[in-house]
């Protein structure tokens, strides 16, 4: 399915110099400016910084869901910035998982139609997507719930059904958006440990948050302001 | 005698019974007997008139209107409707100050006012389906609005804009579907009530409403072709704007 693949080690996502800027009638603005990031594979990061200094904007250029105005993104070794829509949805649904803040299940299906959601759009086999989403909703402890659609399921365990999906194609990359934003501390500690669990056994993570918590459980931080690195430090 | 049966359930009438029939309330006549009863015809130019009618042997009824030999209007039935028109031809050459008339020609003129009726029907229904069309389009285009972040999240997640309007086509499809056959089901209870309420008031086998299956299989296909197409639009719409913008980022 992934036909990407990475030696260990080596960088899943490198990202040059990047530069986005937007036009808000006839001033411009600088969201991101001179950011260069490398992550590597297994690595668990997360980008923080105040409301609007730039990391969801630069969360949306590493995910190819944005352009950058200048500067150049790779992942897995390819070159993603100059992809058209088309190919860009389609290295997302084979490369990139995404888990956002507000889960965007879709709510007619259940939480295993949810996650055998994108395998079914990569054209996998419906057995085969089948025990894979049953083994994903097991490895995040919904697998008693796979039945269950979204409005029977908790805030934590929606987001649990979200990060499932994000894992479906078997992702380089799993990029977060505030997934605790959502969560009370309870759920928001036991979504923590599954990121952590998750990055234990391998997976690449970079979340982008404002959860302090979220930020000390990784195991790199990239602190941002307007728009800049501040600072890139390992957690202690 | 043969009575209307309308004026046997209000007067009460059975076969059998005396009746004293004259030209005027209260005025001499001749006693008869009630042989049968008689239902009106389904002819909606009958359908107003509320006057009872009685059928008598001619010659009795000659004697009771005090016309003698005059009539004003009579029906001649042929045995084979092929001599129809060279009967009504002979009639006319024959029967100075008579006019003969096919009784088709009758029914077509005395029925213009239903045509046009009807006509005006059609004008009333193609606007309401020009209106549901519409409104129709209107539901469609704010329902699939309401999933716009849906939309952008399954966008973001790699699902195809081409994905996406296809379960949106095949969402509206099956919503135009079982809303046709509930509406077609809604027709036909209506239709039924339409002519039982008004067969009763009229007192008339006429059918009032008529739903036939060109008129259901019409109605399902303009169903489809418009809920497909709004769906269609809606989706298109919503898949080609970018997931972000969609975000309202």
């Amino acid at each position: 399915m992934n036909a990407l693949t990475i030696a260990p080690g080596a960088p899943v996502l490198e990202a040059q110099s990047l530069r986005r800027e937007y036009r808000m009638g006839d001033e411009r603005v600088v969201a991101v400016q001179d950011v260069s990031l490398s992550i590597a594979a297994g690595e668990y990061a997360a980008i923080v910084g105040p409301s609007g200094c730039g990391k969801s904007t630069l969360l949306n250029l590493l995910g190819v869901i944005d352009r950058p105005t200048t500067g150049s993104v790779r992942i897995a070794g390819r070159q993603v910035e100059s992809l058209s829509d088309a190919e860009a949805t389609r290295f997302r649904l084979l490369h990139v998982g995404f888990v956002f803040q507000r889960f965007y299940l879709m709510p007619a299906l259940s939480a295993l139609e949810n996650v055998e959601l994108p395998m079914s759009e990569a054209g996998m086999a419906r057995a085969e997507r089948r025990a894979r989403a049953s083994e994903l909703l097991g490895y995040v402890g919904l697998g008693k719930r796979e039945r269950h659609r979204p409005s029977r399921l908790s805030g934590g365990e929606q987001q649990r059904v979200a990060v499932a999906r994000a894992l479906a194609n078997r992702p380089s990359l799993l990029l977060a958006d505030e997934p605790t934003g959502e969560l009370d501390a309870r759920t928001g500690t036991e979504m923590i440990a599954l990121l952590e669990r998750l990055s234990a056994d391998g997976t690449t993570i970079v979340v982008v948050t404002h959860d302090e918590k979220l930020a000390r459980a990784t195991r790199r931080v990239v602190h941002m302001l307007d728009g800049r690195v501040e600072r890139d430090e390992p957690v202690r | 005698m043969l009575v209307d049966a309308r004026l046997g359930t209000d007067a009460r009438l059975r076969v059998g019974d005396r009746l004293v029939v004259s030209a005027t309330p209260g005025g001499a006549g001749d006693t008869v007997v009630i042989a049968g009863f008689e239902s009106r015809a389904a002819d909606p130019s009958e359908v107003a008139r509320s006057e009872y009618r009685v059928r008598l042997h001619l010659d009795q009824l000659q004697s009771v209107t005090g016309y003698g030999d005059r009539v004003d209007r009579f029906a001649v039935k042929v045995r084979d409707t092929s001599v129809t028109r060279a009967a009504v031809d002979a009639i006319n050459a024959a029967a100075f100050g008579f006019r003969a008339h096919r009784s088709r020609e009758i029914a077509v003129e005395t029925s213009q006012t239903f045509l046009v009726v009807s006509r005006f029907h059609r004008a009333i229904g193609i606007i309401t389906i020009v209106a549901s069309a519409i409104f129709l389009l209107c539901i469609m285009l704010l329902k699939v609005d309401e999933r716009r972040r849906d939309v952008a999240a399954l966008r973001l997640l790699g699902i195809s804009s081409r994905t996406i309007t296809k379960s949106v086509v095949v969402e509206a499809a099956l919503v135009a579907s079982l809303g046709s056959v509930a509406g077609a089901a809604l027709g036909a209870v209506a239709s039924a009530f339409v002519n039982w309420h008004y067969r009763a008031v009229y007192r008339t086998p006429l059918a009032f409403s008529i739903l036939t299956p060109r008129t259901v299989a019409m109605s399902v296909a303009l169903s489809l072709v418009l809920g497909i197409g709004a769906g269609w639009l809606a989706a298109r719409r919503l898949a080609r704007t970018a997931p972000l913008t969609l975000f309202g980022r």
